[in-house]
Order: structure tokens, then C-alpha cells, then sequence
């Protein structure tokens, strides 16, 4: 009986194994995935939709330090809990006073801004929330808090904390949220001169910092001068602190300098912030 | 002698799953508290090319693409990014292979050294940010420590699939 034989597996050096084909596909796929996803979000999406996607790595990334505070506060001893509480009345005590003089200084602005007719905006509302593990995510440095949409946290919400200005949520998911940090490269916030003259946009630069490329050179600036929200894209309240200029460099261009910003706020992992509610 | 072959690629599959596990898990960590994400390997690119490179986990072009979309869903930013770097490091590692003889230890390091400065000027170029011209001291520190990573995973494959 004759044996059926394929000419091509007989070969000695079988050179048509390179899928090509295949590889032209694959590449048009990964291709139209990326532009479909850039333009509709699905990723996020689908992050949101599925919270078990990204729930138990962040559950597993806490879980040592989680056990850790929880074994600490198991074994603290009754006088460090006293001294604690003692310390924590002396600090409600002082804020009381302070909250007392602020409610006097805020009548006293309502008042005035009556007289002046100027529009009163200058409600701080949000939730306060931690942060916690992960801080960077395969290369892009992120900040992740413990609070997601069941908290009632939304995606483009601004966040703060005592220092200044923090950065903008950028994904959230049932539990978890995630931060761009305002020195990250995708960020940008307009902002204002303390002095209220100069209107800027202030980019981060990923290297912790923040940069305004083109800065007129006749417009005096110089090192020290804190740059705060402008407030006029509606989304950050007027007035929050981002940072103060740290460098003043000269560009190609005699007509303008090149700043750099260093953030006050410097969030560090397990410090607490604030999401600031978008305003309808 | 079949199914010593079945054990081995099953053997293979099971080490590639719990690399990936780990990869996934020290993606999220900084290395020695630094939390500059330029100091930082790339775990995955670092894992498919060392499993890629030994012949191991029978990876092919659709399981490449697989993987990079579960990557993208776990870990990445834009979907279709990594299975569109790892479809380019296979078909030039396979092109490669087909020019040249590559069987000698230096000459495998060279090809890995070379695959992931194109992997990671893939990366950059489709990236959210436009980042088209990439500071060399970045792409050199993350190729260098992606680089280190990728000897680690090739030590445990060969540790464990001999």
C-alpha cells in the first residue's frame, strides 16, 4: 500500500513556517484595540465593570502592612493609648479655637463680598480618604486610596490634602480609586501667581516636579513665588496651593523662560487626603 | 515518551503561570522603596522574552497576544499595547533565528539585550503621552534592570526545566 507523503514536511530546511499572515492580523488587531480603546475608554471600563480584576492585587499588596497596624494596635499598651487620646484633646482643643476665629473671619468675608458684590465660591466639600498601596503601577507612578464609586469618589474629581494640591482621580473601581500625581506627565492645571497677576498652565513633568515651558520674560518672577489654583476651568476650587518656583531657566528664545514648580503637597502612603465633590 | 513530552510542557505552563503571578505582584512594588517608576524593570517584557528566548510555555503568536491583553486589563494603560510589543518580539526573534545560528549562551544575551531596547522603544512610542524621543538615561536604566530581571527568570527556567 502507497504511503501518503506531504512534500513540505519531507523538506530538509522547511522555510515556510513564518506566519506572516498571522502576524499582519495580530498586528492590525492589537492596532485597532489601541486606537478604540484611546478614543472610547474600555479599559476603564471594563476595570470598573469587573472589580475582581483589580480588588485582589491590592488587597494582597496591603495585606503585610495591614496585618502589621492591626498586630500593633493589638499590643499597644494602655499608656501609649492615654497619651495618645491626652494628645488628641489638646489638638481638638487648639482647633476649636481656631475654628471659632475662622467662622469670625468668614462672616466678616461674607460681609464684605456683599458690599463688593463678588461671587461667593469658596466651599470646600469632598470625603476624605487614605492612601495606600500601590504607589507605582508597571512604571507609571500612581497614587491609590482606599476609597472607589461605593464611596461615591468620581473619575476627574480633584484631590487635596494640607498642603496643596494632590491630583486628579483618574480610575476608580469599587473600592479603590486611582490618582494621577501632579507632577505626572499626562497632568496640566491652570493656575494663578499668589499675587493674582499672572495666569499660567502648569504641566507636571514626571520627574516630580512641575514646568511652565514658555514663561514671558519681561513678567517678573522669581525663586519662591507660589503658584495657586486659578479656578478657571471650573474643576479645582480658586485658591488651592500647588507649588512654589524652585528654577528659572532661560530658553532658546530671549522672550521667554522656562520654570520649574516644586509641589508642596509631597502625599506620602498611608497619609490621608481629600476628593473634592465636581460641581454640577 | 509522549507523555514524558505532556509532563514537561504541563511542568512549563504551571512555572510560566506562577512567574506571572509574580511579575504581576512586583509590577505593583517599588524596588528598595524607590518609588521613581523610571527605576523600575519591566517584569513582563522581562518573563515572555526569557521564556521566549529558552523555547519554553510553547508560546506562539495568539497566546502572545493573550497574554498582552490580560496584561493590559491587570496592569497597563492602553489595550492591545503589550500584545503588539510581544507579536514584535517574537516575529524578530523568529526572523533572527532564521538569519542567523543562534545556539551559544553571549550570542542569546546579545539577542535578549537587543529585544528589550526595541521592546522598550515599542512601549514608548505607542504610549498615551506621544513620548517619542525617549531620554536615553531612562530607556537605559529600565533596559539594564529589565535586563537583570530577565537573567533571573532564565536562571529559574533553567533551574526547573532542564
Amino acid at each position: 500500500m502507497a504511503q501518503k507523503s506531504n512534500k513540505g514536511d519531507l523538506r530538509l530546511f522547511n522555510r515556510n513556517t513564518f506566519p506572516i499572515g498571522t502576524f499582519f492580523i495580530l498586528f492590525f488587531l492589537c492596532s485597532i484595540l489601541m486606537s478604540f480603546d484611546y478614543r472610547h475608554q474600555i479599559l476603564k471600563k471594563i476595570r470598573i465593570e469587573i472589580p475582581i480584576i483589580i480588588d485582589p492585587i491590592n488587597n494582597l499588596i496591603n495585606l503585610p502592612i495591614n496585618l502589621f497596624l492591626e498586630s500593633k494596635d493589638t499590643f499597644i499598651s494602655k499608656e501609649l493609648l492615654k497619651e495618645k487620646i491626652d494628645r488628641m484633646e489638646e489638638t481638638i482643643y487648639s482647633l476649636s479655637i481656631q475654628v471659632q476665629e475662622n467662622q469670625l473671619l468668614r462672616s466678616e468675608n461674607n460681609i464684605l463680598r456683599d458690599i463688593l458684590k463678588l461671587k461667593k465660591d469658596f466651599n470646600i466639600i469632598g470625603q476624605t480618604a487614605e492612601i495606600i498601596l500601590p504607589e507605582v503601577k508597571n512604571g507609571h507612578s500612581i497614587i491609590t486610596i482606599n476609597k472607589g464609586f461605593k464611596d461615591n469618589i468620581k473619575e476627574g474629581s480633584a484631590v487635596i490634602n494640607n498642603k496643596g494640591l494632590v491630583g486628579q482621580i483618574i480610575n476608580t473601581s469599587q473600592r479603590y480609586s486611582e490618582i494621577a500625581p501632579l507632577t505626572s506627565k499626562s497632568y496640566a492645571v491652570p493656575a494663578i501667581k499668589d499675587n493674582g497677576k499672572e495666569n499660567v498652565i502648569l504641566y507636571g513633568n514626571g520627574n516630580g516636579e512641575m514646568e511652565i515651558p514658555l514663561f514671558p520674560g519681561d513678567t517678573s518672577i522669581k525663586i519662591g513665588d507660589a503658584f495657586i489654583t486659578s479656578g478657571v476651568d471650573g474643576l479645582y476650587p480658586k485658591g488651592i496651593l500647588i507649588g512654589k518656583v524652585w528654577k528659572i531657566q532661560p530658553t532658546k528664545s530671549p522672550k521667554f523662560n522656562y520654570i520649574l514648580v516644586k509641589p508642596f503637597s509631597q502625599p506620602t502612603t498611608f497619609s490621608h487626603i481629600t476628593v473634592l465633590n465636581i460641581k454640577k | 515518551m509522549i507523555q514524558l513530552t505532556k509532563i514537561h510542557k504541563l511542568k512549563e505552563k504551571k512555572l510560566f503561570l506562577l512567574l506571572f503571578l509574580i511579575s504581576l505582584l512586583l509590577s505593583h512594588m517599588n524596588i528598595f522603596g524607590i518609588s521613581n517608576p523610571a527605576i523600575m524593570p519591566n517584569y513582563f517584557i522581562a518573563l515572555i522574552l526569557s521564556f521566549l528566548l529558552a523555547n519554553k510555555a510553547s508560546l506562539n503568536l495568539f497566546n502572545l497576544v493573550i497574554i498582552g491583553l490580560v496584561i493590559d486589563v491587570l496592569a497597563g494603560n492602553l489595550l492591545g499595547q503589550y500584545g503588539l510589543i510581544f507579536i514584535f518580539i517574537y516575529t524578530l526573534n523568529l526572523i533572527t533565528n532564521k538569519i542567523l545560528f543562534i545556539k551559544h549562551q553571549s550570542q542569546i544575551i546579545a539577542l535578549s539585550i537587543f529585544l528589550i531596547f526595541f521592546s522598550f522603544i515599542t512601549l514608548w512610542l505607542t504610549s498615551e503621552t506621544f513620548e517619542i524621543f525617549i531620554p536615553f538615561q531612562t530607556l537605559l536604566i529600565q533596559s539594564i534592570l529589565t535586563f537583570i530581571a530577565f537573567l533571573f527568570f532564565r536562571v529559574i527556567i533553567i533551574k526547573n526545566i532542564s
